[in-house]
């Protein structure tokens, strides 16, 4: 007996084992190119000066310092809540209701509207951004089938007014990213016995409560992660905000990650603050990711 | 199985060794340029290249297509490590403070190796930082004022009318016009303010004291600048679109009377091959009521910077190129890069009549207006106050106060300058 | 009853009309950007739903400006090295951490989620100065290395790891199998779902990647397709057409991925529910 057990123990022990050799090359890579650079930039936000004679700030904390003075940040942190708080809801909200519908076996040509929802992931931040900059011109497409329908007497300019500047870009976000977040709901759906959906609708559920008794728990792990990501993703957003906006009108839609490339590559280059801004919104993503964790823990 | 992991781990070998590989060559000991328009000054060094390798046909240059943002980039991305970058590299004017004040070790001082006379004086000052020449200046960004003859026509107007005139007159002429034809004068980027910093140096006026500090709050000829750009805004005699691309659409599909801007645009206007003989250039209107206005200004343009790497000789060698008239004569036609040499503008190409505009020799003529342009005052801050200028003026147009909103901006850009 | 035989179908009728309003939504956008690819730049501008019969020369005229051959067989090999590189070392790590899963292990993946949270804009510059120093500028492996290891794939995969029964893995090991043996023989097959959904992923982030490549990638000889589009749009005259041949080309790829995959994907999940 006694000596089974041992002998179970130095297995398991030569297992655990065996199992770091699994995440070494990973690891490292990650230690490598993603901290290592992270910890330089976390002391040059403790820094300031021309970027090739950085020096030690004095004060140390300065940058944090006018960061609670700058405009421009402020702006830039309002405005990347609005796209976090709009836009991941409306669309995870959406990928959940695609993801239902295409699930049942019931549905015909399933693959093609999967195909046609999943499609706008394969275009290229920049193509996109192109289109869609060109469809909600002023003399676009959005414009003249508006007003051909009678909905509109004159055009709108779309992106040149900070209100509709920011629908555009969380409508332009939605387009982009609902079907990417449709694809993990999906697979993961198909993988929990549909006759527990063939049971539940003997029993008299209807569809509501099959996605609020049995999809959405079972599909937690996934919802967390899908949430945790598109926050994340919102509050590193980037591309549409270059392509699509500008950040204008008056930065009413440049986002944090835009105003960082700025400070480095646009205006007079500032690497001290523009790591710290860095360092904000990775402390904002950390906090936000903590809640969700929590969240998603406590459902259970 | 073993097999499988034996295969698995072979070719995740030979990829691993494969990724070693060059995805791109790079050479030594010649020349490499980055530029960024292929139609535009990547044609002209092709030219010059074509016309040096003439004398010395041992020497390689190697011109690549690199975007000026790009470019900007990866000077920083280099920090002061020379090594990634060429022996020369085309820079926006108004960047050219910024990178040699932030990158002094990537920039070569060319003062004394370079001889800088007869360069129009207000784009040769672009490129000197505490008095030293950091540039061999390229493309003149002189403003020239394009008009649809045709358009003026239906409305009853030449573009004599449009000429040596100031902006009430301006917009007298465009309401009058705007009710006979439905159609703005002007059209542009929202934000951009690339007009506004137009009619600002029209008037000898800068974002920046001399002493370099900002100079945005109370500064009068900026606020009866954006007076002026406001108004017409709002009386719909400049429309403001959103993008480069829709603002090149307003010409192309000619929704616009015309345009003032760099005189770069005119190789726009020349591409659209059916409204050839439709256009004319003339000087833009002046301001009211400021010191110092004129019909003249300048916007954009280019200035080649010398890298400190290995041949900077041969760099220098090769850039003596910009000083020679037959080579200016020679980019004209396929670019209409206009010299800011100004020996090049009586080279045949330039005093030859333009049929695109109506007979008017373009050329010569904005040369002579690149004469009178007031030099500006300039700062490694530039962006970063143009940008604040850009909130500030869309925040007035949209109903703030105007005093307030350069407060606001003057606060900003001293924010920045503060570090 | 007819009533409710109704409602069934008008419930029914209305899954299909929403379906297809929202595919059209998504699909849309795309097709534009292909017809305008057969359009000239006013046809484009002035709004034209239709292709027109500029195809051939838009596409002379792209070929022409730009190097488009090289551009395209510099971003298959970096996709493809990225693709295959990254599932496996992504996997094999997920795979690890949830089987082999400790404290210690917990605390290191809960690290590397963290790098999550990091701002490519601030890793940048470090990053590009680290490659500078080791002469990967302008290298395959210059563009490939920062996407190798990521902490979703790893996340994607571990979470998926948890779906593995553990009676299958006992009863490898009872059979003598080594740890490596299972997770090729027993693992990879069952998870090809979660291979099918990381390739996709993978590739299409990776062949679109824009703001690394644009920093790292400096030689005409060695960019990409997305910096050859964005490159269409640089100079002072726009021709639409041409650049909507561009996106075209940049986009037919991940288009034509997709659906491969998504064949696979289909199958594997059909032999699951088998």
């Amino acid at each position: 007996m006694r000596q089974s057990s041992g002998r179970k123990l130095t297995m398991h022990k030569k297992q655990q084992l065996i199992g770091w050799f699994f995440l070494i090359p990973a690891t490292a890579l990650i230690f490598w190119l993603s901290f290592y650079p992270m910890i330089r930039a976390l002391m040059i936000s403790f820094q300031g000066g021309r970027p090739t004679a950085l020096q030690w700030s004095d004060p140390l904390t300065r940058n944090y310092q006018f960061l609670m003075k700058d405009t421009v940040f402020k702006t830039s942190l309002k405005n990347t809540f609005t796209y976090l708080i709009i836009q991941v809801p409306i669309m995870l909200v959406l990928a959940m209701i695609f993801a239902t519908l295409l699930n049942d076996h019931q549905l015909k040509f399933k693959g093609v509207f999967r195909t046609c929802i999943f499609l706008p992931c394969a275009t290229a931040l920049v193509a996109y951004s192109l289109i869609f900059r060109t469809m909600f011109a002023y003399d676009g497409m959005i414009n003249s089938v508006l007003m051909k329908i009678g909905i509109l007497n004159e055009p709108i300019n779309w992106l040149n007014n900070p209100g509709t500047a920011k629908a555009v870009i969380i409508i332009a976000l939605i387009w982009r990213w609902t079907g990417y977040n449709m694809i993990f709901y999906l697979s993961s759906m198909q993988s929990i016995d549909y006759a527990i959906y063939e049971a539940a609708r003997i029993d008299g559920a209807g569809a509501a409560t099959q996605l609020f008794k049995i999809t959405i728990p079972l599909l937690k792990p996934i919802i967390l992660v899908t949430a945790i990501m598109s926050t994340n993703g919102t509050l590193q957003l980037f591309d549409e905000s270059v392509n699509l906006t500008k950040g204008g009108p008056a930065n009413a839609t440049i986002t944090m990650s835009h105003y960082i490339y700025n400070t480095m590559f646009q205006n007079n280059p500032n690497f001290g603050y523009a790591a710290a801004m860095s360092f904000v919104i990775l402390i904002l993503v950390a906090v936000l990711s903590a809640i969700q964790m929590k969240v998603g823990d406590k459902r259970e | 199985m073993k097999k499988l992991i034996s295969m698995l781990l072979a070719l995740v070998l030979v990829l691993g060794c494969a990724a070693f590989a060059e995805a791109g060559e790079q050479a030594d000991g010649k020349l490499t340029i980055w530029c960024w328009d292929k139609t535009f000054n990547i044609a002209a060094m092709e030219k010059a290249k074509e016309m040096y390798q003439a004398d010395h046909p041992d020497v390689e240059i190697d011109i690549e297509e690199v975007l000026s943002e790009d470019i900007e980039s990866r000077v920083i991305a280099s920090n002061g490590d020379t090594s990634t970058l060429p022996d020369i590299l085309l820079v926006q004017d108004h960047s050219i403070q910024k990178f040699v004040t932030n990158y002094p070790e990537v920039y070569h001082d060319i003062t004394d190796e370079f001889d800088f006379s007869d360069f129009m004086p207000a784009k040769l000052g672009l490129s000197v930082v505490d008095g030293r020449n950091y540039g061999v200046p390229f493309d003149s960004g002189t403003v020239v004022a394009a008009w649809r003859t045709d358009y003026l026509e239906q409305a009853g107007y030449t573009v004599a009318d449009l000429t040596d005139i100031d902006w009430d007159r301006f917009l007298e002429i465009g309401r009058d016009v705007k009710e006979k034809t439905g159609m703005p004068m002007l059209s542009g980027q929202a934000g951009a303010v690339d007009t506004v910093l137009i009619m600002l140096q029209s008037c000898g006026g800068s974002m920046f004291n001399e002493d370099g500090t900002a100079n945005l709050a109370g500064n009068e000829k900026l606020k009866a600048v954006i007076d002026t750009y406001n108004t017409m805004v709002a009386e719909g005699i400049f429309i403001e679109v959103n993008s480069w691309d829709e603002y090149i659409g307003t010409l192309s599909n000619g929704s616009v009377v015309g345009t003032i801007n760099g005189c770069w645009i005119l190789s726009t206007i020349m591409s659209l091959a059916d409204q050839a003989g439709k256009w004319d250039i003339t000087n833009m209107p002046a301001m009211v009521g400021v010191d110092g206005a004129t019909n003249y200004s300048n916007n954009g343009g280019s200035t080649w910077a010398v890298v400190n790497n290995k041949d900077i000789d041969l760099a220098l060698d090769f850039l003596q190129m910009y000083r020679n008239v037959d080579f200016y004569d020679a980019i004209l036609p396929a670019t209409s890069a206009i010299a800011t040499f100004t020996p090049a503008k009586d080279a045949p190409n330039y005093t030859a009549a333009s049929d695109f505009f109506n007979g008017t020799p373009i050329f010569a003529t904005i040369v002579e207006f690149g004469d009178s342009v007031p030099a500006e005052v300039t700062s490694p801050f530039y962006y970063d106050a143009r940008g604040n200028v850009g909130t500030a003026v869309t925040n007035a147009l949209n109903g703030g106060d105007l005093d307030s909103e350069l407060q606001t901006a003057q606060d900003t850009t001293e924010f920045t300058m503060g570090f | 009853m007819s009533e409710g035989t109704f409602k069934k179908y008008g419930k029914r009728t209305l899954v299909y009309v929403f379906l297809i309003l929202m595919s059209i939504i998504s699909v849309f956008p795309l097709y534009w950007c292909f017809i305008s690819s057969c359009n000239t730049t006013a046809e484009i501008l002035g709004g034209k739903m239709l292709p027109g019969s500029h195809l051939i020369e838009n596409l002379t005229n792209l070929f022409s400006q730009q190097d488009v051959l090289s551009a395209f067989k510099n971003s298959v090999i970096n996709t493809v090295l990225v693709l295959v590189l990254s599932l496996a070392i992504c996997s094999v790590a997920g795979y690890g951490f949830e089987i082999f899963h400790d404290k210690g292990k917990d605390i290191v993946m809960g690290i590397i989620m963290m790098s999550m949270m990091v701002p490519f804009v601030a890793i940048l510059v470090p990053l590009f100065q680290m490659f500078t120093k080791m002469g990967f500028v302008n290298k395959y492996i210059g563009y490939i290395l920062p996407s190798l290891s990521t902490p979703f794939l790893i996340m994607l995969f571990r979470n998926n790891a948890r779906t593995f029964p553990k009676e299958v893995l006992e009863a490898a090991r009872m059979d003598g199998l080594s740890e490596m043996g299972i997770f090729v023989r027993m693992f990879v097959p069952m998870m090809r779902p979660t291979f099918a959904a990381a390739a996709t992923i993978t590739f299409m982030n990776t062949w679109n990647a824009y703001l690394w490549p644009k920093v790292v990638l400096q030689t005409p000889a060695s960019i990409t397709m997305p910096m050859l589009v964005a490159n269409l749009l640089s100079g002072y005259v726009v021709d639409y057409g041409v650049v909507m041949a561009g996106v075209t080309i940049c986009t037919l790829p991940t288009v034509i991925v997709f659906f491969i995959l998504q064949k696979s994907f289909t199958e594997a999940v059909a032999g699951a529910v088998k």
